[in-house]
């Protein structure tokens, strides 16, 4: 045999001992290194590093070759280190390394917070019997980031910021042009809604913020107890409008097929009072009710970039399969059901 | 429709055959095998319903592109719709039905935009909104047709 074939290749264990070694200067193991899932748009590890016995855990998130939604993990990053000084229930950010060489693709790691768990959205009464209890934290966390000045923040450092006047439509042509780019087979509905969502724009923002992107039921570690832990999956995070988030958090997709509670935690009304109390600001019926349906068309858009994502990465992620079959009808549905109720309700 | 029922269970296929490496192979393994599940039971629905679904939303493509036809459109958008019209779903496979359904769809992106756009200033008139509502029905019980269930899966 040559030295070709007996070679061992290195293996991610060792390329994370080489790099932390480097970075502290000392010698460290990875123990306990496993991939979990957590987001689609990056590759998740837990692992514990032992460095001059103490032992640390830590979570990888490392660029995929393929990915549900092309994001920036420098955004991503920053908006950990905007949130967990602030007190926000985040990990926190330890190192980004976006030249990524060490690792073959970038990444950044944080610290881990254990002891969690966080629900598939496809499961029923995940949070029982602590629904209200985790409810109330989850819209009062998300109405303290909403408060929060992002100018301020280090994530201003590179999310652009738009206009108040404009965050709708820069939201808006973002995602059609996602639709454009990804659309393998056509969507009437998804075109319907650009059009309706353009003719009738919202209001200007109220004040710009931090909008995550993606905050909703599974995207959080909770306790078992009543307790959330750790708000994750900023890999969307941008500045805007900052009931895009509320709508999206509302959204009947995270519902857990109850009709009575939005993410399954508590009644409508109650989630919308708990973020105005947080936040300060108010949420306007008609301009929630443009973020609404924006969020709908964008879940579509996100899922006909899944099922694309899926077909270009040869079939073997199945989590871009199932969303890509089972989310899009989904919201397809709900976005049907919407624009046809505002046709309804024209006079 | 993508992705089809071929490629889904292709790639089921392809996610059980190839092993993990090591870090992958307990809690994340675990939830591909569990999502391989889903899509499997996605699927048996859509082996039972897909090609009903497919040639039922067909036709009421093209009965609306016959009555549409005489709304008085562009030259080249009432011959497409004319021509389409005339159309009929032999092969029943769902890669067939779906490549019909893809041509019918253009088309009917190409009338609603028509319909919207002929509203003018003082809104739609009546024989217009009375489309608008005909084309927001038919997408969604389109959807509602399409749409596929999953089971109450307890949360673990």
């Amino acid at each position: 045999m040559d030295a070709l074939q007996t070679a061992e290749p290195t293996t991610l264990a060792q390329q994370l001992s080489t790099y932390l070694a480097d970075l502290w200067n000392a010698p460290v193991a990875i123990e306990e290194l496993a991939r979990i899932p957590g987001g689609a748009s990056r590759q998740t590890y837990r692992f514990d590093a032992v460095s001059g016995g103490v032992r640390r855990g830590l979570i990888l998130r490392r660029d995929p070759v393929d990915s549900l939604i092309d994001t920036d993990r420098r955004i991503e990053y920053l908006a950990y280190q905007s949130f967990h000084p602030l007190g926000v229930p985040t990990p926190e950010p330890l190192v980004l390394d976006e030249d990524g060489g060490a690792l073959e693709r970038p990444f950044f790691m944080m610290s881990r917070v254990d002891g969690g768990k966080a629900a598939s959205p496809f499961t029923v009464s995940p949070y029982a019997p602590n629904e209200a209890e985790i409810g109330r934290q989850f819209f009062t966390i998300l109405g303290q980031i909403a408060a929060a000045d992002p100018l301020t923040l280090p994530i201003a450092a590179a999310a652009e910021a738009p206009a108040l006047d404009r965050a709708w439509a820069r939201e808006l042509e973002h995602w059609e042009r996602e639709l454009d780019k990804d659309e393998l087979h056509p969507n009437p509905i998804g075109r319907a809604a650009i059009r309706r969502l353009r003719r009738h724009p919202p209001p200007p923002a109220q004040k710009l913020s931090v909008v995550h992107g993606d905050y909703r039921s599974g995207n959080f570690l909770h306790d078992g107890e009543g307790r959330i832990l750790a708000i994750l999956d900023w890999e969307m995070a941008h500045l805007g409008d900052p009931l895009e988030d509320l709508a999206w958090a509302i959204d009947p997709l995270w519902s857990h097929f109850d009709d009575t509670r939005v993410s399954g935690l508590v009644p409508r009304a109650e989630a919308i009072a708990l973020w105005e109390a947080a936040s300060g600001l108010v949420a306007d019926p008609a301009a929630l009710a443009w973020w609404e349906l924006f969020n709908s068309f964008k879940g579509l858009v996100i899922w006909i970039s899944a099922a694309k994502s899926f077909r270009d990465g040869g079939g073997v992620d199945p989590v871009l399969g199932f969303t890509g079959l089972y989310c899009t009808r989904r919201h397809d549905q709900i976005l049907a059901q919407r624009l046809e109720a505002l046709l309804e309700s024209a006079p | 429709m993508t992705p089809t029922a071929s490629e889904l269970l292709i790639g089921n296929f392809m996610t059980l055959i190839e092993p993990p490496p090591p870090e992958s192979a307990g809690e994340f393994m675990a939830g591909k095998i569990a999502v391989t599940g889903m899509i499997s039971l996605l699927l048996a629905q859509e082996m039972e319903k897909g090609v009903s679904v497919r040639a039922a939303e067909n036709r009421a493509l093209r009965a609306l592109f016959v009555e549409a036809a005489e709304g008085g459109w562009a030259p080249a958008l009432t011959d497409g719709l004319k021509s389409l019209a005339r159309g009929e779903d032999q092969d029943l496979t769902l890669s067939a039905l779906d490549r019909a359904n893809a041509a019918l769809r253009t088309a009917l992106i190409a009338l609603q935009t028509a319909v919207e756009e002929a509203s003018g200033a003082a809104g739609p008139s009546a024989a217009g909104r009375a489309r608008e509502k005909r084309i927001a029905r038919l997408l969604r019980e389109s959807a509602d047709a399409r749409r596929l269930d999953l089971p109450p899966l307890p949360a673990r």
